[in-house]
């Protein structure tokens, strides 16, 4: 029989219950308390993420933000500033020294990417994984990724772009100077696609969902059952969620 | 002296970098490393943003630095390394 690993829902929320959310699952796969687990979720309002090296100033346009009801939260995972708004995230957390799970980072990268492959490959979208965290299809990206280890487990999670609205992105991000900003728009308008944009149609959630879902099954040969948070991680998360929603961590660098 | 440059590691990641410096001695006072790079642990980077300080910004002296740090505090860089980090502090030099 393949192994059980729990699948989460959790459905869209904000970006702060988000990255909360995450790291409670992080936290208590750590301390044994639960198995390996793939979380896929939405968020509502939209928001944009930051790596966590990642200066908030120099990336975010806050007042924006506001003006278009754009959270924004810095996550604990390095990488690139994020706008999430149709789109499906996924969060897989797996202890470090799992069978499955390789020491290298690049490695298990590329592993958990080609769950994302798989999933794609579902929706008749052909990809493949571009290093350092990027999955890209025609050249273009479809999908960025960001992994984290900590007290001996591994976190990843990325984004699965459902459709995406460029010129509201840019409105978000700052970018060094207004001269530029169509040329920028311009470029990232080639780099990056969409399910909607691949298939030539919306796909609804629940089927991004379900493929992923065949996805993660299919790369790490396990059987995904669905669950629901712990109630220590509920607890957890509402903590770490006052953190993430903090000044002091968001305006950290 | 205030200054930041913005580099573009070949092959690697886009790297921040905002430094304060002493325009006398040319040592760091301050410095932050900024980019959409990874580093493992995360917490790292701040512990080699206090250990750059009162380092000269000189190629040499700075790759020494960076790379007994890394060693030292035991931090994995993706998309970044010892050499990507020297240069984008330099830059901050005119």
């Amino acid at each position: 029989m393949n192994e059980q690993w729990r699948l989460l829902q959790t459905g869209a929320n904000s970006a702060y219950a988000n990255m909360a959310i995450d790291k409670a699952m992080l936290v208590a796969n750590s301390e044994g308390k639960v198995p390996p687990t793939v979380r896929l979720y939405g968020w509502v309002p939209p928001a944009i993420s930051i790596g966590y090296f990642q200066s908030l100033v120099e990336e975010i346009d806050v007042v924006a933000c506001k003006n278009f009801g754009v959270d924004y939260v810095r996550r604990i995972t390095g990488g690139g500033a994020v706008f999430h708004d149709k789109e499906l995230t996924y969060s897989i957390v797996i202890s470090e020294s799992h069978p499955k799970m390789p020491v290298n980072i690049m490695k298990s990268y590329g592993l958990i990417c080609g769950a994302i492959i798989n999933g794609l490959n579902h929706l008749g979208i052909k990809s493949e994984y571009a290093p350092i965290n990027d999955i890209v299809t025609g050249g273009k990206k479809i999908s960025g990724n960001a992994q984290t280890r900590k007290f001996g487990t591994v976190l990843q999670h990325g984004t699965i772009i459902m459709d995406v609205d460029v010129d509201l992105m840019f409105s978000l991000l700052k970018v060094p100077s207004e001269k530029i900003k169509d040329k920028l728009i311009k470029d990232v308008k080639q780099r990056v696609t969409s399910i909607k944009h691949i298939l030539g149609k919306e796909l609804n959630f629940d089927d991004v969902a379900f493929a992923m879902k065949q996805g993660f099954e299919q790369e790490f040969d396990v059987e995904l059952i669905e669950g629901s948070l712990t109630k220590e991680e509920m607890v957890l998360a509402k903590k770490f969620e006052k953190d993430f929603s903090s000044k002091d961590w968001n305006h950290k660098r | 002296m205030r200054s930041q440059s913005v580099y573009k590691v070949p092959n690697g990641k886009l790297l921040k970098i905002f430094l304060e410096y002493d325009k006398k001695n040319d040592r760091i006072r301050e410095i932050r490393i900024t980019g959409d790079f990874f580093a493992y642990p995360e917490e790292s980077i701040e512990q080699m943003e206090n250990a750059l300080k009162n380092t000269i910004v000189e190629h040499e002296q700075l790759l020494d630095k960076i790379r007994s740090i890394i060693t030292e505090y035991n931090i994995q860089f993706i998309g970044v390394d010892a050499e990507g980090l020297t240069h984008g502090i330099l830059m901050c030099k005119p």
